[in-house]
């Protein structure tokens, strides 16, 4: 550390300063902290782009904060000189390396996340099996809220190396699919027609983004894909439950049998 | 006096065009801006104060009599617009634009066309009272309905429920229209139903006209033809903060300065007639120093009238309560739909059981977005209330009319 001349930069600190920094950090915090409260809590009141945009502004106010604090954190410990600075940032450079290199990993994915956006506040995303409803993006890790009101921490760090599915990517257009597996030998044509009835009748539908009634003969029967967008991502579960439900009573006004997995795995 | 001619246009400010040439008076980005701050605003505010009642206005001058009201901005004659829309088709047929046997006019709730076509000589088309029928029941029906002699369909929304089994009416309706085998006429749909229809079949070629939309310049000519209102008597309107003229419509020889009032009607009713008129109303006021008699005998007098109008910053329109749900916007997005609905109709369109349709109704009709009608029952939407649902709807995701 001495030959990195780590203890002459730090030397100059003095008590006076160390409170002053404290004070500045303690300051930053409790912004930082009435930032993730209030911007979402004001956010969830709003519908549509309002809401995704002061959601997706969190982060990336907390990284501004953050960012100021160590430009004005810094000068105040040490003598801001090139010799100081490179001391300070090669000991830390250090440090991570060795001791905190994965959760340095994901600091730096977390600057990448705010950079490139693969996933913002308010997005629905895959990522190692887990889908969920991106909640909050941390410093080192983001959340997100499972369709089963679960919290996953999900290290930004993963970025790097597993693929990544974004479902709406920064907007409220999601696309949901409802699957059925029919009996075959019916008219393919006249039940696509009443599916796709069934999703322009159904109250949650955006009717003006694409509607589409998939079919694919497989060996477990007719497999139909009605593919649609809610009126909101948040309406998903219900969303599919409806179409599934009308799907479902079309198939029974037209007496074709609807055939589920488990039993043609028996 | 007006000429003949005159009157007609008058009536109907820019004509028929065809539908894809409709756009919606401009905006400044300013206000564009302010408004959406407002409506972010307004959101936020749901919650921590209460609700303010549907309709206030904050100035301290009087409103005008019903008597005035009806003379100062009368409802629009319906006849008068029929016959200037049967003038139109006759002049776009002349000029090859419009061709068809079946004229479909496309046009936002509120416009007046389905009055209007009620005026006509020609059988009108009322839909069944069985809405749910199947593609063989549909199709003969129209069978006994179409055929020989002129027909008018008042208001297609009517012929549908969204549901199942409520399509097959207008797909048959439809399929009819675009083969030109319906026979002769005249067809107003709404613009909602139309924004559904053209999404579910976009093969549907009907080539619809819809009514040009009134600018601030159109809005000011159509407000001065109804204070004529056929005796010739003209009215000055003044704006009550800066005494800005609004009407009569400036001319070239004139000097006085006039407010921009009709342009900021014409953008919050998006060139609706219906809704602008029904703001109208709503602004003018009396003349407080005046007594009523002396103003009485003034006008019978021959004497220009004289009122005041209130501005827009000091008018509160009807709004969605905030914090209503998602319930609220389908229930709001089916009425719209199909221009009305009984709550029977909207239980089986929206899947919403009855008890919680009638507390969301209850709660609309407190706020003035919504009537109902005494003898069908039906629920159908106030002009006031109507830009604050558009408005409401759209940010929610609903498909909203192109209007």
């Amino acid at each position: 550390m001495e030959e990195l001349g780590l203890k002459d930069a730090l030397s100059t600190i003095t008590s006076g300063a160390i409170v002053e920094a404290i004070v500045v950090v303690v300051l930053a915090s409790l912004l930082i902290i009435a930032v993730q409260k209030l911007l979402p809590m004001l956010a969830h009141k709003l519908t549509g782009k309002p809401r995704l945009y002061l959601l997706a502004m969190v982060p990336l106010l907390r990284l501004v904060i953050i960012v100021l604090t160590i430009v004005m954190v810094v000068p105040i410990l040490v003598e801001p000189s090139f010799e100081n600075m490179l001391a300070i940032f090669g000991a830390l450079g250090l440090a991570l390396g060795f001791a905190f290199k994965d959760y340095a990993n994901s600091l730096i994915a977390g600057i990448v996340t705010l950079y490139e956006m693969p996933y913002r506040p308010g997005d629905w995303i895959e990522i190692n099996g887990q889908y969920g409803e991106v909640r909050a993006i941390g410093t080192r890790a983001a959340e997100i809220v499972t369709l089963d009101d679960t919290v996953v921490v999900i290290p930004h760090g993963l970025l790097w190396n597993n693929l990544l599915a974004n479902g709406n990517d920064g907007s409220d257009n999601l696309m949901c699919v409802a699957e059925l597996y029919l009996e075959p030998n019916h008219d393919v044509v006249r039940m696509r027609e009443l599916f796709r009835d069934v999703i322009y009748t159904c109250p949650l539908t955006k009717t003006y983004q694409p509607v589409v009634v998939a079919v694919l003969a497989t060996d477990m029967g007719m497999k139909y894909r009605l593919k649609a967008y809610p009126l909101t991502p948040g309406d998903q579960t219900r969303f599919i439950a409806d179409l599934t439900a009308r799907a479902a009573d079309v198939c029974a006004a037209e007496d074709v049998k609807m055939i589920s997995r488990p039993l043609l795995w028996q | 006096m007006a000429t003949e001619k005159d009157t007609e246009q008058s009536c109907l400010p820019g004509g028929l065009i065809p539908l894809d040439q409709w756009s919606a008076p401009d905006v400044s980005v300013h206000k564009t801006l302010r408004a959406g701050v407002k409506d972010i605003l307004e959101q936020l505010r749901s919650g921590l104060t209460p609700e303010s009642e549907a309709f206030e206005s904050l100035d301290d001058l009087p409103s005008l009599s019903e008597k005035k009201l009806k003379r100062y901005a009368p409802e629009p004659d319906a006849s008068a617009l029929a016959s200037a829309i049967l003038v139109q088709l006759e002049a776009l047929r002349q000029q090859g634009v419009h061709n068809r046997r079946v004229s479909f006019i496309v046009a936002p709730p509120f416009s007046g066309v389905t009055d209007a076509l009620l005026t006509l000589p020609a059988r009108v088309i009322e839909p069944p009272d069985n809405l749910l029928m199947t593609e063989q029941d549909a199709d003969r029906w129209w069978d006994d309905q179409l055929g020989d002699g002129d027909w008018v369909v008042p208001e297609l929304a009517n012929f549908w429920l969204r549901h199942r089994s409520g399509l097959n009416l207008l797909k048959s309706f439809f399929a009819r229209v675009a083969l030109d085998s319906a026979g002769r006429g005249i067809v107003a749909c709404s613009s909602w139903c139309w924004q559904f229809w053209i999404r579910y079949w976009p093969e549907i070629h009907v080539s619809p006209l819809t009514l040009a939309p009134l600018d601030s310049e159109r809005l000011t000519g159509w407000l001065d033809f109804l204070a004529h209102g056929g005796n010739g008597r003209s009215l000055t309107a003044r704006m009550t903060n800066d005494g800005l003229f609004v009407l009569p419509p400036q001319t070239d020889a004139s000097n006085a300065k006039y407010s921009c009032f009709t342009q900021d009607l014409a953008n919050a009713a998006r060139g609706n007639r219906g809704v602008a008129h029904a703001i109208w109303q709503r602004a003018l006021r009396a003349k407080p120093e005046e007594d009523a008699e002396q103003d009485e005998g003034a006008a019978s007098a021959g004497k220009t009238a004289e009122c005041w109008v209130v501005p827009f910053d000091q008018l509160s329109l009807p709004g969605v309560p905030q914090g209503s749900g998602q319930q609220a916007g389908i229930v709001l997005h089916a009425i719209m739909l199909h221009s009305q609905l009984t709550i029977d109709s909207l239980e089986r369109v929206t899947g919403i059981a009855n008890r919680e349709l009638k507390l969301l109704l209850s709660r609309f009709l407190r706020a003035d977005l919504i009537v109902q009608d005494e003898t069908t029952q039906a629920y159908r939407p106030t002009s006031l209330g109507y830009p604050s649902v558009r408005k409401y709807l759209q940010a929610r995701g609903f498909s909203v009319d192109g209007f």
